[in-house]
């Protein structure tokens, strides 16, 4: 009994200094947002202080962060929309046929994610240059296929592995065509999946630096990430600005990850399924 | 009929007035030369820092009289040069009002991406005849010649300053700041030096970037009479024995500073200043503002940057605008105009006002400006005696030299390498990039 | 019944063309925007071009002679996998200790909690956690070094010392991908049938037996899927860096995708950065190839 207690106790709080961890840098740009600049100095930590929403504000008129958040947005949701739309189909051509070349298909997926953003920059920049599209939410729409379609498919072969076979069976001899089948039998029975793919993928994009600073540089066109490195410009570096717009930019995708982490566990089994 | 006297004096009032409006008529005004462009966009390539504020916040009064829109992109500077350059190369034509660093003319003239400014200068429609050119401290001048030819108006304008707090320095017992670095090293550092208290006798900006080599190594260079290279027999010179005690000298410097400061940029050597926690600093004037309305701001007096054994050769570094070859004429025209306006002499009062830095004589030696703005007397001093066009090095392949400048320069300061070998092989590395790159032919020597 | 099942192996000759009008698609977009750029950086990459000083000029290997004899590339890529091999086992040894202890029934709440936080540091913009580490870890004002004074231990200078930012950057990505591993291998075990795990139970006391004959070959799959996720993301690691140091103090946190930034666009050099870039990608594809052939190899 005893030893059930200690194991418990041990578990306890391997689990609260994994939370502790997690949390502490989390609070403390929260904290910091809400700070003014000198408090934010302090040492020792000023812990009980009257929040301060000064920060925010200054984050939203001088550095038009609401308006670089609504450009993350657009584009994460079209790159999701789009890597979703084709990859979900060619999961599940990976998933149900096995052809000449499928397997060096589903790693040629990888290869493109293993791309070094830096390696192929100069090249893209300079198609969408001479085709006018810098600053264009489109380009970086596109760019973000070579993580999302990647990301999308390896999530959902294995989804589409977990559809029992006879319910497909069953469609085909009702005369439903292939793709009928995919769209009406298969595809809502992996939703959930769908969803952590989906989820995933958009993070990754509203995340991503390098693309979108080379791309979509311009003061209206640039996304929320580039905000971030604009404040390094060598000048003075605002913290409490800084804060509160990296709250501004990770509220959004920390809650869009907390209301699927039920899902995530299912969905990440990642070639569990065989 | 005689004449009343108060007719007559109305006709003469009326033939003043003709023979004053005739010359008039002819005279040039920024209203009539942009007559022709009204209704075109300019696109302004800014920086998040306080000149290109006061900028923006005038602008408007140039929209208002020419009818000329004016958009402002701001950038980063580190990703500035990135992105007009990438705006060249791929002919995208997204700036026409292109900003060019000290150091950055010669890659821009090099490749044909900018026009000579003589091309305005001698359309009469288009030039104002009180631009007076000559106004520009001769320093700026010369940093933006290339080839005998200007290049760019000056804007935003530093001299590098010592920045001292007055209390500190009186508490341990002196009365004003060191005229001298090695004052400043042996009998300022070790008394002013209390970690304990939380106290620096100074503190050395030393970011890997264009901090490290502009605020952190060159600083060291020139005032112990080390050079980057000899432009006539194409050597790389910063493993000579001056530039060894210049870099020598700052690693004893660096020991009297906080910890932690090879990776602090401007913004956390001015926060400590400005906590108090500093004694002095070295910064660019552009800072002054910054400084004087901190914490310690009361308390904060600045004058020229202490001068090494071969001189005084304070940092020096700011901007120039230029118009981009790259777009159509009507546009360059209307660009000129903006950068001419912006420019003027007439703009400069009211941009120093609005916490810009500007390189015109007749507003930076204005009695009643030095007097509300202490730093300008320090500035012009610096310009006039104390600094040099090519503090760094002008040439066309800049951008990726001054990063082995700061990769090494970095590893100096770290103690990665010793003085001396860091140096060596730092040279090593910077006359084979020259030599392979065939930068050495872009070399523009300025006047001094 | 002469139906064929959608999964037999030998597709009949009527519907070859069916699998691609499935996976057509996606490859089509990955070959415009992924293949056609990487083509154009292998041709760059026998020209000598800097972006200002003219047009690409032909130089055949040079580029590739002068990365391979340049210390600063092999440093870059020895770098990296220094990063990799410290950072890749911790993370899998800590995120597997986080999985088992999820799969307990001890502390509920805690569990579920833990559940929930694991998706914050995924989710957080890496740019983000760069400044927030900058922040956090200033040597002065910072409130990890205050943490370490109130413990009594002597300030660390995390930016400035080479050996101190190499390590902070290590800590801060294991911060960030640990969670994923975490998660990846929740899912894998929540792959474990409850009859087996029930009837393991009854058998035998012991944690050990039970982790090794029931779980790990049911965390294999997770575990594969895991190395091959971390290997791609640390090769990449860009953004956190780069926003703490942009590679420094020197050169002691530069990885290679901040090495090639640089000579791409600091220095213009597109004829190097491009040969760099190739070497580089023939450097993760092979090692993601043994990777995945190794580990996979009685699978795929």
């Amino acid at each position: 009994m005893t030893r059930h207690k200690l194991l418990s106790l041990g578990h306890g709080l391997f689990l609260a200094f994994i939370a502790l961890i997690i949390i502490f840098p989390f609070y403390w740009m929260i904290a910091s947002s809400l700070k003014t600049e000198n408090q934010i100095f302090q040492l020792p930590p000023v812990w009980l202080f009257k929040p301060h929403f000064a920060s925010y504000a200054a984050a939203i008129v001088n550095d038009h962060i609401l308006r670089a958040l609504l450009n993350s947005l657009i584009v994460t949701v079209g790159a999701v929309a789009l890597g979703v739309a084709v990859g979900a189909p060619a999961a599940y051509g990976l998933a149900r046929y096995t052809f000449r070349g499928s397997s060096q298909i589903q790693f040629w997926y990888v290869t493109n994610w293993m791309l070094i953003p830096v390696v192929v920059l100069i090249p893209f920049y300079l198609l969408a240059a001479n085709l006018r599209l810098i600053d264009n939410p489109i380009t970086l729409i596109l760019i973000y296929q070579t993580f999302v379609v990647p990301l999308v498919v390896w999530l959902l072969v294995d989804q589409f592995r977990a559809v029992p076979i006879a319910l497909e069976e069953a469609a085909l001899l009702d005369g439903m065509s292939k793709f009928g089948i995919f769209l009406r039998i298969t595809l809502p029975l992996t939703v959930p999946g769908i969803t952590v793919a989906a989820i995933l993928a958009g993070i990754f994009a509203w995340n991503d630096l390098l693309y979108a600073f080379i791309l979509s540089p311009g003061t209206d066109a640039r996304t929320a990430p580039t905000v971030m490195m604009s404040y390094l410009g060598g000048y003075i570096i605002p913290w409490g600005r800084v804060m509160a717009s990296a709250v501004m930019i990770t509220g959004p995708v920390v809650i869009g990850g907390i209301a699927i982490h039920k899902y995530i566990a299912r969905g990440l089994t990642l070639g569990a399924v065989k | 009929m005689k004449p009343s006297v108060k007719s007559l004096l109305l006709g003469s009032a009326c033939a003043a007035a003709v023979l004053g409006l005739a010359p008039n008529a002819h005279a040039w005004s920024l209203q009539q030369a942009a007559a022709p462009y009204k209704g075109e966009t300019v696109t302004v390539v800014g920086l998040d820092r306080p000149s290109y504020k006061a900028a923006q916040k005038l602008t408007p009064e140039f929209e208002k009289e020419t009818g000329i829109h004016v958009k402002w992109v701001t950038y980063p500077y580190e990703n500035s040069l990135k992105a007009e350059t990438l705006n060249f190369v791929s002919h995208s034509g997204q700036f026409d009002a292109i900003l060019s660093d000290v150091v950055w003319p010669v890659d821009f003239t090099k490749a044909h991406w900018v026009v000579p400014i003589k091309d305005f200068m001698a359309n009469k429609d288009l030039a104002d005849p009180n631009i007076d050119v000559k106004d520009f401290f001769p320093v700026w001048r010369h940093a933006f010649t290339i080839k005998g030819q200007l290049v760019g108006l000056p804007f935003d304008s530093y001299a590098g300053l010592l920045y001292y707090n007055k209390k500190i320095l009186k508490e341990h017992g002196f009365s004003g700041p060191p005229k001298t670095w090695n004052q400043l090293l042996t009998d300022y550092a070790p008394k002013l030096y209390d970690p304990a208290k939380n106290l620096y006798p100074y503190a050395l900006q030393s970011a890997r970037g264009e901090t490290q080599t502009a605020d952190s190594f060159t600083r060291f260079l020139w005032p112990w009479g080390g050079r980057y290279f000899d432009a006539a027999t194409k050597k790389i010179t910063l493993d000579s024995p001056d530039a060894i005690a210049g870099e020598t000298f700052r690693q004893k410097l660096i020991k009297f500073g906080p910890k932690g400061i090879i990776a602090d940029d401007h913004s956390q050597v001015v926060q400590l200043m400005g906590q108090g926690q500093l004694a002095m600093v070295t910064e660019w004037s552009a800072f002054y503002t910054t400084l004087t309305t901190s914490k310690a701001g009361p308390d904060i007096g600045v004058t020229t940057e202490p001068a090494g054994p071969k001189g005084q050769y304070s940092a020096f570094g700011g901007f120039a605008y230029m118009v981009s070859a790259q777009v159509p004429k009507k546009v360059q025209d209307a660009t000129w105009l903006f950068i001419q306006w912006l420019t003027s002499k007439s703009m400069a009062k009211p941009l120093l006002e609005n916490g810009a830095v500007v390189a015109r004589a007749s507003a930076d030696t204005n009695p009643a400006l030095q007097a509300k703005y202490p730093y300008l007397a320090p500035m012009v001093k610096t310009w006039e005696h104390g600094s040099v066009p090519d503090w760094r090095p002008q040439i066309a392949c800049y951008p990726y030299f001054s990063e082995l400048v700061s990769q090494y320069g970095s590893d100096i300061e770290t103690g990665q390498y010793t003085v001396p070998a860091g140096l060596k092989k730092l040279s090593a590395k910077l006359q084979h990039y020259m030599n392979s790159t065939g930068c050495w032919n872009s070399v523009n020597v300025p006047k001094h | 019944m002469t139906e064929p099942t959608l999964h037999e192996v030998k597709v009949p000759r009527i519907r070859q063309w069916e699998p691609w009008f499935f996976v057509g698609p996606s490859l089509l977009l990955l070959l415009a925007v992924g293949l056609y750029p990487t083509v154009f950086v292998a041709y760059f990459s026998f020209h000598n071009w800097t972006m200002g000083m003219g047009p690409p000029v032909f130089n055949g290997v040079d580029n590739y002679i002068e990365t391979l004899t340049s210390s600063d590339f092999i440093s870059s890529i020895l770098r990296t996998f220094l990063f990799l091999i410290v950072t890749l086992p911790i993370e899998l040894c800590l995120g597997l200790a986080i999985a088992l202890a999820l799969d307990q029934t001890r502390n509920a709440w805690l569990r579920r909690l833990v559940q929930i936080l694991l998706v914050v540091p995924i989710a957080t913009t890496p740019s983000v956690v760069g400044m927030l580490v900058q922040l956090m870890f200033n040597t002065q004002l910072g409130v990890v070094n205050y943490g370490l004074h109130v413990l009594g231990i002597a300030p660390v200078d995390w930016l400035g010392n080479a050996h101190a930012a190499l390590g902070m950057v290590m800590m801060t990505q294991i911060w960030e991908w640990t969670p994923f591993v975490a998660l990846v291998l929740s899912a894998s075990l929540a792959t474990v049938p409850q009859d087996i795990e029930e009837a393991i139970t009854l058998e035998t006391e012991s944690f050990w037996a039970r982790f090794r004959y029931i779980k790990l070959p049911f965390l294999r799959p997770g575990l594969v899927a895991s190395i091959v996720f971390q290997t791609i993301f640390t090769i990449k690691t860009f953004d956190m860096i780069y926003s703490v140091e942009k590679g420094g103090p020197g050169d002691a946190t530069q990885m290679i995708a901040l090495h090639i930034e640089r000579i791409a666009f600091r220095g213009f050099d597109v004829g190097l950065a491009s040969a760099e870039s190739v070497l580089t990608l023939i450097v993760t594809i092979a090692l993601a190839q043994t990777v995945v052939s190794f580990l996979y190899k009685d699978e795929v």
